[in-house]
């Protein structure tokens, strides 16, 4: 093989990836006996699946139940959507579920936008020891437990020679030190910018290991062209890693209501409970804490069909968009 | 920074490294000051600790945070369940997924589409604890080791990832090979398996990293079989009594409160612990690094 | 090449781990399956048996050559397969009583009382057991299930036998630094007008001091919340107060108020943590072992570590003394006798093999030689005994017993804790525990401390506080169950989620405002389902009158 073929393939590549690859393949003997192989690679693994994460969904039932793990699944009392009406109907419910959202699209914002910066700064280190260093380093934060991390956030924004009101002092961007963590209005911000320090190094590695399916030579034919760094990041770089990022878009857009609990619960408190409380502390307190298992199954499910409903749209608009997509 | 864009001026490439230098620099300092502040609470004596005003560097040394970890006996054996149970799964993970992904980048194969809808709907929803925890009792796997492995063997998020990067590999690589006659295994296992080397090593990291740190899987379904303990269960059981004694008031009662030497906290016994189990893994990452770079998968193809 | 030799590498390396495991595995199967044949016969009351047990806090597996548990074994042919709570309980719970997979012996829960996890223990202890028998007599009626009226759990403590010595206090009360009193001429504050006076007064020569004290963290709220019960002449009922036998909540009552509208003047007057309702635990520990708190109000055992803390850095002047508040005219409540640790403790599960042995062997370690052994240790290793008898240690001894790593191999604490204990005094006078033994706790009290106690004439920290006379019948109220699910229960819980949000919003509003804040947070209060949580209680507490009254 050689480089031409590469080269002329990566050319041709803008409008190849245009054409939908589906290509109308009916079911019949002479395809399943063509495709044997495939096959045999892929459909053991998916009876696999099924056993492991199809079969238990029978489990959904015990949301239409009012779920007591003693009695066996048939014994059980049906209340219909009784589960679903208390989730709803509580006044908490709505407000809870507009800090889910918030905070999570902050966390998806800022985590996108962080992760693919560093990835592109990194890329630009000519140091190979020094890069590797960086990249190591800046995953350190992800083999922290949450108790850890907001332990140190906490004492960072502390008023009490917290480091972060000190250099705000220092620097008299403030003239006395703010409370940061008894303001509600600070906590979803704080919440983001604590997942960008704690995750920003892990999220990078999978752009990285994008950046590696890039053809050299693109770089070499744009500097012959007389691009300059931020071009070549914007025309060969970008394009290159877009398809991995839409991806991890996709399926991101899907855990909008999972914003976790454990970084809210512990850097939350009374003052900022309004804008601190997500739907997965709720069912915490509401559902298995008091036994109700049938409470946080049925709080899944709702979770499940807005997740599925937002995923297909936003596969079928990268579809439309011609963009790598899920389906 | 912004104004530099634009400019083609020769300065721009010493004034971009010094400025990028300096912020990788920031990057550091954020990312391994919680590390070290760890460490040094983990080498400080708990009480002291707790009076605040340990950041990078311990004041009272003591090795007492280590002795609490490393008193029971049972951690040497849950170190081996815990280092088994990642390997297995990150070769078999690794190997499994990647097939798959071939598979599903393959545009005729005709069960493309519903086995990938069949995965990726997966990411979306969990059928619940107890569910679960009666498939795993009825398929016999409860206190077997194999329960680390079976449950999370492929996961669809790592598949998605592999098949992105199969399918913005050059395709007429396949296609020559298809020419040549190859089948489809041979096609995977010689052709695009290397290619996808920098993925690989990717997914091999997730899969290690979260092998690795899991200890739900044993307290749900192996808590009772000691031989089976791994090393994050082990941490987090020596974690819980840590904080037990602190915090039961019963067992307080008695407790005489005019005693005077070097204790463990549960903060302190926590810095340990986080430092002793993120140790090894920690090494995985600059290892697979080496596979990390630009170009690598072509080169080799060009051989 | 190079590449074939790695892969087969792999791929041997996973074949010696996997067969590895499979050994490792089958004789661990092997280990239990040899238990379980043992136990078939319940003849022979020392033959060699292992009993799977569940304990449902987390604890820390003893060394295999643990002397207390071989000593077990020699004597009674029994060893633990110990299983400790690691994670949350109520997901093990949950699993647990749905697949129905019990070990033994298993640690007192409701939940798993409901589940029918547990076998009626009466008969058994009539039959086998002449010592627990005579240890639970007192209390008999007390340990039945509300529903059905057997006995599933035998409790772990609050059993007294012989004299009983208070010597630490580990209760609720206002807590004052030593430094502090010392300095103000031991001052006994008996209101809270003369306790925040003592702080206000402090503060002012010192002002890099904290005044006051406070948290609200997680399920820590004690410290806020549970004040106005015993301000008001109410010992600790958890969230609600009972007069005449009638529990109602106070949270949103005037004895609340005045408390919390005088903690919002002294926040006014900048005595109050700006950051105690931010601040987490550590936090709150932090500032205590700093030594930089004046006062406040929690249980003593809640900020131990802190106190541990100062005492090793050698700052015994920054330790505390607890004094009890009250509003005028109400009478002191803050000490009590600690009441029967219901549903705490060992039950016999249902998949027990042999429950007769099981009982037998429970009974055997309730002699008065067992309890020593367990709660002492051994004579001449870990206690010395005088010429008169009595028990003490040694300050080597003494420093083993702290000593986490040495308690590992050499005590059975974390399996005794939820065995019958007797707690007060031995027949021979010693107390049951080092603990509560008179002698052991002046010889461990620093000069410091003697010298505050003797200025304030006791002889203990509990002193401080009045002894408690009889326990009401049914107290305490909090260890009434609020069944899963119930109205009773989601009230309870939304109460404490109004608590946790409005009290620091109230205390930290300017003095004008608080009224109204004040309103607001009783008006939430009002539009729960109170009643459903006071009838249970009440419920609850007639039920406990009709049937523990009688012995």
């Amino acid at each position: 093989m050689s480089e031409i073929v590469l080269t002329g393939e990566v050319k041709s590549k803008k409008k190849k990836k245009r054409v939908d690859p589906e290509i109308g393949v009916s079911l019949s003997w002479k395809t399943l006996k063509a495709q044997k192989q495939l096959i045999f690679m892929s459909v053991p693994i998916a009876i696999y699946l099924i056993i492991f994460s199809y079969v238990p969904v029978w489990g959904w039932l015990m949301a239409f139940q009012n779920y007591r793990p003693a009695l066996s699944f048939w014994k059980q009392d049906w209340v219909g959507l009784q589960q679903f009406r208390f989730l709803f109907q509580d006044d908490a419910f709505l407000g809870v579920l507009r800090n889910t959202i918030a905070m999570s699209f902050i966390n998806l914002v800022l985590g996108f936008v962080t992760a693919i910066a560093l990835a592109l700064l990194l890329n630009e280190i000519k140091v190979r020891f020094f890069k590797r260093t960086v990249q190591t380093i800046s995953y350190l934060p992800h083999f922290l437990s949450w108790v850890i991390a907001a332990g140190i956030v906490a004492t960072s924004l502390s008023v009490d020679d917290g480091i972060v009101n000190t250099v705000l002092m220092k620097l008299h961007l403030i003239d006395q030190p703010v409370m940061w963590l008894s303001k509600g209005h600070y906590f979803w911000g704080i919440v983001g910018l604590s997942n960008v320090w704690k995750e920003v190094g892990w999220n990078t590695i999978i752009y990285l290991a994008a950046i590696t399916s890039i053809d050299p030579s693109l770089y070499e034919a744009a500097s012959i062209d007389g691009a300059g760094r931020f071009h070549k990041m914007r025309y060969v770089t970008l394009p290159g890693i877009k398809s991995t990022f839409i991806i991890l878009l996709i399926m991101n857009i899907g855990h909008i209501l999972d914003a976790g609990f454990e970084v809210q619960y512990l850097l939350g408190n009374g003052l900022v409970v309004d804008w601190s409380q997500t739907i997965d502390i709720f069912v915490l307190k509401y559902g298995i804490s008091m036994g109700n298992y049938s409470l946080a199954t049925a709080a899944g499910i709702f979770k499940t069909i807005v997740s599925v409903i937002l995923v297909f749209i936003a596969n079928s608009i990268a579809k439309r968009l011609g963009e790598e997509r899920l389906v | 920074m912004k104004t530099e864009v634009k400019s083609q001026f020769r300065l721009e490439p010493v004034v971009f490294h010094t400025l990028n230098t300096l912020f990788m620099l920031i990057v550091v300092i954020v990312t391994l000051y919680p590390f070290l502040h760890t460490m040094a609470i983990s080498f400080n004596d708990g009480s002291d600790s707790l009076k605040g005003g340990v950041y990078v560097w311990p004041h009272t040394w003591t090795l007492q945070n280590y002795k609490a970890v490393f008193v029971s006996g049972t951690i040497y054996h849950a170190a081996f369940i815990s280092v088994s149970r990642t390997v297995i799964s990150t070769v078999l993970g690794v190997f499994l997924t990647t097939m798959l992904a071939y598979t599903l980048a393959q545009p005729h194969y005709i069960f493309r589409k519903k086995i990938s809808m069949l995965f990726i709907l997966t990411m979306y929803f969990n059928a619940g604890l107890i569910p679960n925890y009666f498939l795993i009792k009825d398929l016999g796997l409860r206190n077997s080791f194999w329960v680390y492995i079976l449950p999370g063997l492929v996961s669809a998020f790592n598949l998605i990832v592999i098949r992105t990067y199969i399918r913005s590999l050059p395709g007429s690589l396949v296609e020559s090979a298809k020419i040549d006659g190859a089948g489809d295994f041979r096609i995977f296992w010689r052709i695009v398996f290397p290619l996808c080397t920098p993925v690989l090593a990717t997914i091999a990291l997730f899969i290690a990293v979260g092998s690795w740190n899991s200890w739900f899987d044993t307290f749900l379904y192996a808590s009772s079989e000691q031989n089976l303990s791994s090393l994050q269960y082990e941490m987090m059981k020596l974690l819980g009594s840590t904080m037990s004694t602190n915090n039961d008031p019963s067992m307080m009662a008695g407790a005489n409160t005019n005693q005077t030497q070097a204790m463990v906290t549960p903060a302190s016994i926590q810095a340990a612990i986080t430092i002793v189990t993120a140790m090894p893994i920690l090494f995985v990452y600059p290892f697979l690094q080496r596979y990390f770079v630009v170009g690598l998968n072509l080169g080799s193809v060009k051989e | 090449m190079r590449k074939k030799v790695k892969r087969s590498l792999i791929v041997l390396c996973i074949g010696m781990i996997s067969t590895a495991l499979l050994l490792s595995g089958c004789s661990g199967s092997g280990k239990t399956s040899g238990g379980g044949s043992a136990a078939e016969s319940s003849g022979d009351d020392t033959k060699p048996i292992t009993l799977s047990v569940f304990m449902d806090a987390p604890g820390q597996q003893p060394t295999a050559d643990n002397k207390i548990y071989k000593l077990i074994k020699e004597k009674t042919g029994v060893s633990l397969n110990m299983e400790f709570l690691v994670g949350d309980l109520q997901q093990k719970l949950g699993v647990m009583i749905a697949g129905g997979d019990y070990p033994d012996l298993i640690s007192g829960n409701d939940k798993l009382i409901n589940a029918g996890a547990y076998i009626p223990l009466e008969d058994l202890i009539e039959k086998y057991a002449p010592n627990l028998k005579k240890h639970y007599a007192e209390v008999w009626n007390q340990m039945k299930d509300p529903k059905d009226g057997h006995i599933y759990v035998l409790p772990s403590y609050g059993v007294y036998t012989g004299s009983v010595h208070d010597t630490t206090y580990q209760g609720p009360g206002f807590y004052l630094q030593k430094d502090v009193l010392k300095e103000m001429g031991y001052p006994t504050p008996k209101t809270l007008e003369e306790y925040f006076d003592i702080i206000a007064k402090y503060k002012a020569k010192h002002p890099d001091m904290i005044g006051f004290e406070t948290l609200n963290f997680d399920w820590r709220v004690f410290p806020l919340q549970n004040a106005p019960e015993h301000l008001s002449g109410h010992p600790n009922d958890g969230g609600v107060i009972v007069d005449n036998n009638k529990a109602q909540i106070f949270a949103d009552k005037d004895i609340a108020k005045t408390y919390y509208k005088k903690l919002n003047e002294v926040n006014a007057q900048g005595l109050l943590d700006k950051e105690a309702f931010v601040q987490n635990y550590d936090q709150y520990l932090a500032k205590i072992a700093s030594g930089r708190v004046i006062g406040m109000f929690d249980q003593h055992w809640n900020f131990q570590d802190g106190e541990n803390s100062l005492i090793s850095q050698g700052k015994i002047g920054s330790t505390y003394v607890g004094f009890p508040l009250m509003y005028p005219g109400a009478k002191e409540y803050y000490r009590d006798r600690g009441g029967l640790n219901l549903n705490r403790g060992f039950g016999i599960s249902v998949k027990a093999k042999d429950p007769v042995r099981i009982i037998k062997f429970m009974d055997a370690l309730m002699t008065e030689d067992w309890q020593k052994t367990l709660q002492w240790g051994i004579k001449g290793e870990d206690y010395e005994v005088k010429e008169d008898g009595t028990f003490y240690r040694t300050p080597e001894q003494r420093k083993n017993a702290d000593n986490n790593t040495w308690k590992l191999a050499n005590k059975a604490d974390s399996f005794f804790g939820y065995m019958p204990k007797m707690q007060g005094s031995y027949s021979d006078g010693n107390a049951t525990d080092p603990g509560t033994q008179p002698q052991e706790f002046y010889d461990s009290l620093k000069p410091y401390d003697q010298e505050i106690l003797k200025a304030y004439n006791h002889k203990t920290w509990a002193e401080f506080f009045k002894e408690p006379g009889p326990n009401p019948v049914y107290f305490p109220a909090y260890t009434i169950i609020l069944e899963d699910g119930s109205a009773a229960q989601l009230a309870s819980t939304k109460l404490n989620d109004l608590s946790v949000k409005y009290l620091p919003k109230a205390i930290m509003a300017s003095p004008s405002e608080f009224d109204s804040v004040w309103q607001d947070y009783v008006n939430q209060i009002h539009k729960l389902d109170i009643k459903a949580y006071e009838d249970r209680m009440n419920e609850q507490i007639q039920w406990r009158i009709e049937n523990w009254s009688s012995k």
